[in-house]
């Protein structure tokens, strides 16, 4: 079921990535470049600057110099092996001081010709997340995208990575675009209307509007977003891949706007809730990334978008709202919204789409926040081979998780007088991450499942050497490399 | 607590008979006699009750015959998850059934005797009570057994894994009985002197007060002590019971704030009264010393524990105080309620500098978002060493006392910066307040020193009745830590 997009949709694929091109000869002398230099490997006719600049080559060290032929040269130094974070420190050194000798083209060249082809890929892939910029809406002018010119010793040699790469950066700048745009902007409808765009890649895109909702017995979902004048809907999301009928299911928590509802949040940082869809925008990504390099891996993307609001129609607390599951859910904080729409989508992923292993992710609670902080994600599920594979493919890529427990308690603070599941308990000092997630795993119904409530790494409240201040895309990369690694295997066992 | 005593499976003549029952299981041995002695009356009642034998099902009996006052079947589920955690859940269970009767027999006869033991143990630990502040209770509120016969076929095998635990569960009601005193009667003087009661047991107890912290530049913890008109102590108990001397001892650490006030940083009034039990990983460590000194653990451990009061007065410490610590590492102190993190640095330190331990844990009830973290079933559990927390996660599964690791890193260290001392007291604000609390603390500890920080503020005290714990101080810990020694730091 497809949907022609009305007047005013934005339904083209904008990354907000800079343009990257690969080349085998040396930079233009003149241009702003980057050097990407390992501890204690700076080249002799270098050192003398490199030493008045105080650079080593430890791990994030980024000075500008001027070399002969280069009078706009950055070492970036990796130490051992963080070459990644070498491509990202100069950028971040770039962006604080802008690179007047760029031109207007914004052409930064990166001298990768003595690394490796793994580290010259990561090197690429940190300057690229780091020059990533949000979409602006300025009345003046916006300056245009960064072009970013890796040169390389043998571009033969690095099509493929290159090709994996500007996947995975595609899919980053993608969820990171979604997750900045404000919530006039981005409403449910728009939000799928953008996800539209995927068919270009050969992904199949779904959307379930409020009608089909209703068929399906979508309760919870139809619930959380009926106050709100602009309608909810799942969206499926389906690439492929090669490799049999079971698939890799995401499951996306969309909430492109979240009040809180009756049970209305301060009015303090409301305005972050906007990026309360950033599971649903991960998602979105990982397809993107999997679909831009062909991955054989097959896999699905179920997302619940939806706008959380009061109004005189509203969901309340203490209403027993019917999920697609069939089970019932006692309503005690129309601002735990979240699990409700999840519920739906798992439940309608494990109906429809033969899931091997279900993998959602949600901007959950404000527990996980207390509990982990900014640094780690928390990850709860009930399958101990995908747990490892979760968190393996957090630690490669930087998406780091941490697993937390669901206990007995947390099950029991569930139980209801008057429905099968209380949707939280009330009271301070509950810990919500956990109820959540036992909440969650009843509509997994036994498959194996990952929960990753990602509040508090989805944002990033000041810039750093892996991307500015603003949405980080959490969970793309983690995505993208767990399909590859655990998904592309017709024999997996 | 109840006396236990073992005896022979005979039946009894009168009393309370409790019979305890796996699933699907036929009756055998003290229960068939039982339903033969009773023409059929048990086999009757557990049918009558649909009694299945499901796990924690109880149902009583009264007047079956054969003069006994009652019956009281205790559920113990699937044969094959009778474990012996889950026959002390059972002992325990079945005191609450037959707690009002006069006379008791549990037939364990079909249990190997060391299990029978571990039923009385669950028993004990569910019976304990503190009626110390209690002067109008009736007598038909308060439990009327004194003596429990537990029927095994192996009374000397029984008795004698009945001594160590006995010990163990009299740490357990030494700890117990600590958290729950109240704060007006133990302070941190009070509680020293009751420290000094384990030289009964062979424990060295040491006891030092403000003077000689102050020579030992316990700035850290003095500060926290600044607005109390009670003094500060810290004990120091060794129990040396290794065979072979020298090598160096187990060490554990606990927080003693025998009342948080939060200082000038006050806490809101609703639920300070919870405060005295902010004691409660001192109060763990006296227990766990009571327990392996009573029981003649062969080890050697070293207990400390750092007592102060926190109170907000015109003497108090302020928030954007700078306090040197014992470590030489300076502090600002910018929230005066975080002051558990205080004490321990300097604890700690100490600790190390004087045992050079191999290793150290200490418990503390240290962050309410711990308990927005797990909830709780789990205590946080950091450390800098993964054998040390695979150890202590196994001790946990068996003891029921379960820890959950969270992490460490630099990036959560990072929060802990300060413009102008080497440290603040806290990160900034709640997220993952936790972690910062661990960094913190872990700053005091000297690399190579394997630690682990256990953050029992969600499991040292509790609102509802468990199988082997009434409501209020759980003693958390004093098993967990017991079990450690006894799985890994005992001589052979």
């Amino acid at each position: 079921m497809t949907r022609t997009p009305e007047p005013g949709e934005d339904t083209t694929l904008k990354t907000g990535m800079p343009r990257l091109r690969l080349r085998g000869d040396a930079p233009k002398p003149g241009r702003t470049t980057i050097l990407p230099l390992a501890i204690g490997e700076i080249p002799a006719g270098l050192a003398e600057v490199a030493a008045a600049a105080g650079f080593s080559g430890a791990a994030g060290q980024a000075v500008r110099v001027s070399a002969p032929g280069f009078p706009d040269l950055v070492l970036a130094g990796a130490g051992m092996d963080a070459w990644e974070r070498a491509g990202g420190s100069a950028m971040a050194l770039l962006d604080a001081t802008p690179p007047v000798l760029a031109g207007p083209a914004r052409r930064i060249a990166l001298d990768l010709r003595g690394l490796p082809p793994r580290a010259a890929i990561a090197v690429a892939t940190g300057a690229a997340l780091r020059g990533w910029t949000p979409p602006i809406r300025r009345q003046a002018p916006v300056p245009k995208r960064l072009r970013l010119i890796l040169h390389v010793a043998e571009p033969e040699d690095l099509a493929e990575d290159v090709l994996a790469m500007q996947g995975v950066l595609a899919g980053v700048g993608f969820c990171r675009t979604l997750v900045a745009e404000p919530a006039n902007i981005l409403t449910p409808r728009r939000f799928a209307a953008r996800l539209r765009a995927l068919q270009d890649d050969g992904v199949t895109v779904e959307v379930m509007g409020v009608g089909a909702l209703r068929a399906a017995g979508a309760g919870a979902l139809l619930a959380v977003g009926r106050a709100s004048a602009h309608p909810p809907c799942l969206v499926i999301l389906r690439w492929p891949g090669t490799t049999g009928d079971e698939r890799l299911v995401l499951v996306g928590k969309g909430m492109t706007f979240d009040t809180g509802g009756i049970s209305i949040k301060p009015a303090a940082g409301m305005q972050d809730m906007r990026a309360d869809m950033a599971g649903a925008a991960a998602c979105a990504g990982a397809v993107l990334a999997l679909a831009r390099r062909r991955s054989p891996a097959p896999v699905t993307a179920v997302l619940a978008l939806a706008e959380n609001m009061p109004g005189r129609d509203a969901w309340r607390p203490g209403d027993v709202i019917r999920t697609l599951s069939g089970r019932s859910v006692e309503t005690i904080d129309t601002d735990a919204e979240g699990r409700m729409v999840l519920a739906d989508a798992l439940a309608w992923a494990v109906r429809h789409e033969r899931p091997a292993a279900l993998v959602d992710l949600a901007t959950l609670t404000g527990s996980i926040v207390t509990a982990l902080g900014h640094h780690r994600a928390g990850m709860f599920g009930t399958d101990a081979p995908l747990l490892a594979h979760v968190g393996g493919a957090g630690e490669a890529t930087g998406d780091a998780v941490w697993h937390m427990p669901i206990g007995a308690a947390h099950e029991e603070a569930l139980k209801s007088d008057i429905a099968d599941l209380r949707q939280c308990a009330s009271g301070r000092l509950q810990p919500d991450a956990c109820h959540a997630a036992a909440f969650l795993r009843h509509f997994a119904e036994g498959i194996p499942w990952v929960h990753l409530d990602i509040a508090g790494v989805e944002t990033r409240e000041e810039a750093d050497w892996r991307g500015p201040a603003g949405p980080t895309g959490f969970g793309v990369r983690l995505l993208a490399a767990l399909a590859a690694a655990r998904f592309e295997d017709p024999h997996r066992a | 607590m109840p006396d236990i005593a073992f005896v022979k499976p005979t039946l009894p003549r009168g009393g309370a008979l409790v019979l305890l029952l796996p699933e699907g299981a036929a009756l055998t041995g003290l229960a068939a006699d039982a339903d033969e002695a009773t023409a059929g009356a048990i086999a009757r009642g557990i049918e009558a009750a649909a009694f299945t034998g499901r796990k924690a099902q109880t149902a009583t009996l009264y007047a079956p015959g054969a003069g006994l006052a009652r019956v009281v079947l205790v559920g113990l589920g699937k044969p094959a998850e009778v474990t012996p955690e889950a026959l002390e859940a059972a002992g325990g269970t079945a005191w609450t059934a037959i707690a009002s009767a006069t006379e008791a027999t549990i037939a364990a006869d079909m249990l190997p005797p060391a299990e029978a033991a571990r039923v009385a143990m669950g028993l004990v630990l569910r019976a304990w009570r503190f009626d110390k502040y209690r002067t109008t209770q009736k007598p038909e509120d308060m439990p009327k057994l004194g003596k429990i016969a537990i029927a095994t076929s192996g009374v000397p095998a029984a008795k004698s894994a009945w001594t160590p635990l006995r010990a163990v569960a009299d740490g357990v009601f030494l700890a117990r009985e600590l958290v729950a005193e109240p704060p007006n009667v133990l302070h941190p003087v009070e509680m020293a002197e009751r420290c000094k009661a384990l030289t009964k047991l062979g424990v060295e107890v040491e006891v030092l007060g403000p003077k000689e912290m102050r020579k030992l530049g316990f700035g850290a913890l003095l500060g926290v002590a600044m607005g109390s008109e009670i003094e500060a102590r810290m004990v120091v108990m060794r129990w040396n019971g290794a065979k072979k001397k020298g090598a160096p001892p187990v060490c554990f650490v606990g927080k003693g704030v025998t009342f948080d006030t939060g200082g000038i940083s006050i806490k809101p009034a609703g639920g300070m009264e919870d405060m005295k039990w902010d004691m409660a990983g001192a109060g763990c460590v006296v227990g766990l010393m009571a327990a392996l000194a009573g029981r003649k653990a062969r080890v050697d451990a070293v207990g400390l524990v750092g007592l102060v009061e926190n109170m907000p007065s015109g003497t108090a410490q302020r928030p954007g105080d700078v306090v040197t610590s014992a470590s030489g590492q300076t502090i600002e102190v910018l929230n005066t309620d975080a002051e558990g993190r205080l004490v321990l640095a300097d604890v700690l330190w100490y600790a190390q500098k004087h045992f050079s331990p191999k290793y150290i844990v200490d418990l503390a009830t240290l962050t309410g978002a711990i308990i927005v973290a797990l909830g709780h079933e789990h205590a946080g559990l950091f450390s800098n060493d993964d054998a040390l927390s695979q150890k202590l996660t196994a001790a946990g599964l068996v003891t029921g006392e379960a820890v959950w690791r969270m992490p460490l890193g630099e990036a959560y260290d990072k929060g802990l910066k300060s413009d102008i001392a080497d440290m603040k007291n806290i990160g900034g604000g709640r997220a993952g307040s936790s972690i910062t609390a661990a960094q913190f603390i872990q700053r005091f500890i000297e690399p190579g020193t394997p630690w682990a920080h256990l953050d029992i503020a969600g499991t040292a005290w509790s609102t509802k009745d468990a199988p082997t714990i009434p409501k209020g101080a759980t003693a958390y810990g004093v098993r967990l830590l017991d079990r450690l020694v006894a799985d890994h730091d005992e001589d052979a």
